[in-house]
C-alpha cells in the first residue's frame, strides 16, 4: 500500500538523517515529494510504500522525530469556472491532472500533495484546495 | 454552385446539412471535395481562446443634472471616456485602479460580471460645462441599466498561434502563460482545425472563400458580425484575425470568461464561430483542414524581444498529444540534444468544440441564417513599430575597470575609492567574469576580517551582453535586487558594467 503524509521534524533532530533510519529499520519505500529544509523549519511531504505493518513501524517511528498529518482530500475543480483549457496539468509534480478522450481535465485527489502550483497558475481561479 | 440565399432556404425549410469542421474533415476524405460540396451546406467552426483585444462600448444614458464623463470607473477598472458625455470603452486587459486588486479584478471580470447579471459599482467624474454642471456620480449598475453594451473587438480569433517556451534558467510570466525554466515546458493557443479562418483560407490566394465584412456569427453566445479584418491581420503569412461586433446582452458566461494570466494580466476568453457556406469545392476542401495540416512554429519566450527565435517547428496534432520533441543546444554539453517537453493549451478545445456544436444547433433550428458578406477582409499590416532601441552598447563608454582574484581587500577598496565606482567585476587572466565585489562586500570582509578576495566575491554573477536593451537591463536590477550588472562578450570577457546610476542619468537626461 501506499500513503502520503506531511511530516514535521522535530527541531532537536533537524541535522539528523531521520528519513535514513526510518528506511534502514523498517525497509519502507520513501519518495520525498516536497522537502522545505531550513533552518526555522522542516517540512517534508513523504509518500510510503510498503506493506501495511511497515508502514505502521515507519509511521510509529517517524512519530519519535516529528509530528505527521494524513493528506487530506485537497484539490477540487470548480466546474462552473473550468474552461478545461489544460494549462494546469504540466505545473503538477506528481501527475494528479490528466486529460481525458474528449479533453475534459480530471484531477485526481488521491494523487494530490496539495503543493498548489496548478492554484497558482489558473487564468480562471477555477482550482480550489482545501487549507491545510 | 450553390448561394447563400438557396442555402439559406434550406434551412428555414429545416432541409440543411449543417455539420462541424470536426465532422467535416472525414466527409472530405470519403466523398472528397466535389461530394462534400454536394452534400453539405454549412460547416461550424469555433474557437475559445483568451483574446486580450476585446472589449465594450457602454452607454449609462444621462444623469439628472447631467454630466460630462471624462475618468469612469466599474469596480474600479476605469473605462476609456474621452467620447460623448456618457458614452465608455471598457477594455478587457485594463487591470484594477486598486494596485491591490490590479490584474485579479480588470476589464474582462467586469465584462463577466455584466454578462452574469451582477451589480457594477460605477464612479465617474467630469469638467463641469453650462450644459453638464455635474462633477461626479456613484451609482450602481447592471447590464439592463445601461441603454447599449456592445462588444467591439479589434482582434480575435487568430488563424494560428505560435506556441512559447523558454530558454531562461528561470521560471517566466508571459502572455502565453507560465513558462518553467529550460524548454521544461510548451504552451500554446488555438482551434487548429476548428478556427474559423484556418477553415476558411484559401491557400493557393491567400485569402478567405466566404468569410468577409458582414458576416453573422456566433460571439459570447449571443448573435455578432465580422465588421473587418482584425488589427495585425496577415493573410499572407496564413496568420489572418477578426474584428467583430455583438450586443453583449444576448451574451451568455458560458461563452464569455475573465481570467488572469498570473503576473501578466487580465485577459477575456471569447467564444467565437462561424458558419462557413459550402459554395462550391474549393470551399469544402479548406474545410477539410487537419490539425496536422497546421504548421506551429515554437518560439523562446526567454527572449525578451520582438523577434524571438524559433525553437522548432510543429502543429497542431503533435501539440495536443501531451509532448513534442525539440532539439536543445546544451551549454555544458556543448551540442545539439533531444529533450521531450510536455505540452498544455491555454485556450480550450472543449469549449471551441461547443461553439461549434451550439452554432450547429442553431441553423439545424433554424433560428440562424447565414448573411452575405458586403466586402471582403482588407489585405491588413502587421509590420513592427518605428522604434529604437537602446541598447547596453549605446550607454556603455567606459573602458572596463577589472581585477584579478588574488588582489587584497585593501587593494579592492582602493581601486574602488580612486575610480569612484561600487562594483569590481573579478576576471581570470584572459579578462573572463569570475565573479563580482560590491563595496558593500569589502565592508562585510573589514567587518568580519576576512582576507581574500575568492571569500567574498559573488559567483553567480547576473551580467548582460552588448546587444541586450536598456529596458531589459532594469528589468534585471529590479528582480534581483543588484544595482550593478558587468557587461560581457561572446567570449565571456568583461567590456563594461551597468550600473542602476547609468539607468537614471538615461531617466533624468535633459537637455536644458
Amino acid at each position: 500500500m501506499k500513503k502520503r503524509i506531511y511530516y514535521w521534524v522535530h527541531e532537536e533532530y533537524r541535522d539528523k538523517p531521520i528519513i535514513s533510519k526510518v528506511i534502514l529499520e523498517t525497509k519502507v519505500m520513501i519518495n520525498i515529494l516536497v522537502a522545505k529544509m531550513r533552518p526555522q523549519e522542516s517540512f517534508l511531504i513523504l509518500e510510503l510504500s510498503g506493506s501495511k505493518e511497515q508502514i505502521e513501524k515507519a509511521l510509529n517511528l517517524l512519530k519519535k522525530y516529528g509530528e505527521y498529518e494524513d493528506i487530506p482530500k485537497t484539490i477540487e475543480k470548480n466546474k462552473e469556472r473550468c474552461i478545461d483549457c489544460g494549462a494546469c496539468i504540466v505545473h503538477c509534480p506528481v501527475n494528479a491532472i490528466s486529460r481525458e478522450e474528449d479533453f475534459t481535465i480530471v484531477f485526481n485527489d488521491k494523487e494530490c500533495i496539495g503543493c498548489k502550483n496548478c492554484v497558482k497558475i489558473c487564468p480562471l481561479k477555477a482550482i480550489e484546495v482545501c487549507e491545510i | 454552385m450553390k448561394t447563400i440565399r438557396e442555402i439559406n432556404e434550406k434551412i428555414k425549410k429545416g432541409d440543411a446539412v449543417v455539420v462541424t469542421a470536426e465532422e467535416m474533415i472525414e466527409i472530405v476524405e470519403e466523398m472528397g471535395p466535389k461530394g462534400a460540396a454536394k452534400e453539405v451546406d454549412v460547416v461550424t467552426t469555433g474557437t475559445f481562446g483568451a483574446m486580450c483585444s476585446s472589449g465594450v462600448f457602454l452607454n449609462f444614458g444621462h444623469s439628472d443634472p447631467p454630466i460630462k464623463m471624462m475618468r469612469t470607473y466599474l469596480n474600479g477598472v476605469e473605462a476609456y471616456s474621452g467620447l460623448a458625455a456618457v458614452d465608455a470603452y471598457l477594455g478587457a486587459a485594463q487591470p484594477n485602479s486598486d494596485d491591490d486588486i490590479d490584474i485579479n479584478y480588470g476589464g474582462a471580470h467586469v465584462i463577466e460580471d455584466l454578462v452574469a447579471g451582477k451589480e457594477v459599482r460605477l464612479v465617474a467624474e467630469g469638467y463641469t460645462t453650462d450644459c453638464y454642471p455635474r462633477k461626479r456620480v456613484s451609482t450602481t449598475i447592471t447590464l439592463e441599466d445601461l441603454n447599449q453594451a456592445i462588444m467591439v473587438n479589434p482582434r480575435n480569433s487568430y488563424q494560428t498561434y505560435p506556441a512559447a517556451t523558454n530558454s531562461r534558467e528561470e521560471k517566466i510570466y508571459t502572455y502565453m502563460g507560465t513558462l518553467l525554466p529550460e524548454y521544461s515546458n510548451i504552451n500554446y493557443s488555438g482551434a487548429g482545425q476548428l478556427n474559423p479562418l484556418q477553415n476558411d483560407y484559401n491557400r493557393e490566394r491567400k485569402t478567405y472563400n466566404t468569410i468577409g465584412i458582414g458576416t453573422k456569427i456566433f460571439l459570447g453566445g449571443g448573435i455578432g458580425y465580422i465588421i473587418g479584418e482584425g488589427t495585425q491581420h496577415n493573410p499572407e503569412k496564413a496568420f489572418g484575425t477578426l474584428m467583430v461586433k455583438g450586443d453583449l446582452k444576448t451574451m451568455s458566461t458560458k461563452f464569455l470568461r475573465a481570467g488572469t494570466m498570473p503576473n501578466y494580466g487580465c485577459t477575456l476568453y471569447v467564444g467565437v464561430g462561424v458558419p462557413i457556406p459550402v459554395l462550391n469545392e474549393e470551399v469544402a476542401k479548406a474545410c477539410a483542414v487537419r490539425d496536422e495540416d497546421i504548421q506551429v512554429p515554437i518560439l523562446d519566450f526567454g527572449v525578451p524581444r520582438r523577434d524571438r527565435p524559433v525553437v522548432a517547428r510543429t502543429n497542431y496534432k503533435e501539440l495536443r498529444k501531451g509532448e513534442v520533441t525539440i532539439e536543445i543546444y546544451d551549454n555544458e554539453l556543448k551540442r545539439w540534444v533531444e529533450k521531450t517537453v510536455k505540452t498544455a493549451s491555454i485556450s480550450s478545445y472543449k469549449k471551441s468544440r461547443e461553439v461549434a456544436e451550439e452554432l450547429k444547433r442553431w441553423i439545424l433550428n433554424g433560428d440562424f441564417t447565414l448573411s452575405e458578406p458586403v466586402a471582403p477582409l482588407g489585405r491588413g499590416s502587421c509590420k513592427p513599430m518605428k522604434a529604437e532601441a537602446k541598447l547596453v552598447r549605446d550607454i556603455l563608454s567606459k573602458p572596463p575597470i577589472v581585477a584579478r582574484p588574488n588582489i587584497s581587500i585593501e587593494e579592492a577598496a582602493r581601486i574602488l575609492t580612486e575610480k569612484n565606482i561600487n562594483h569590481l567585476p573579478i576576471v581570470d587572466e584572459e579578462g573572463r567574469l569570475l565573479g563580482i565585489v560590491t563595496s558593500w562586500d569589502i565592508a562585510k570582509a573589514v567587518a568580519q576580517n576576512i582576507k581574500s578576495i575568492c571569500e567574498i566575491m559573488t559567483r553567480k554573477v547576473i551580467s548582460s551582453t552588448l546587444d541586450e536593451p536598456i529596458d531589459v537591463v532594469a528589468r534585471k536590477m529590479s528582480r534581483y535586487d543588484i544595482s550593478g550588472v558587468p557587461v560581457v562578450d561572446s567570449g565571456g570577457r568583461v567590456v563594461g558594467m551597468v550600473t542602476a546610476e547609468d539607468l537614471s542619468k538615461l531617466l533624468g537626461y535633459r537637455k536644458f
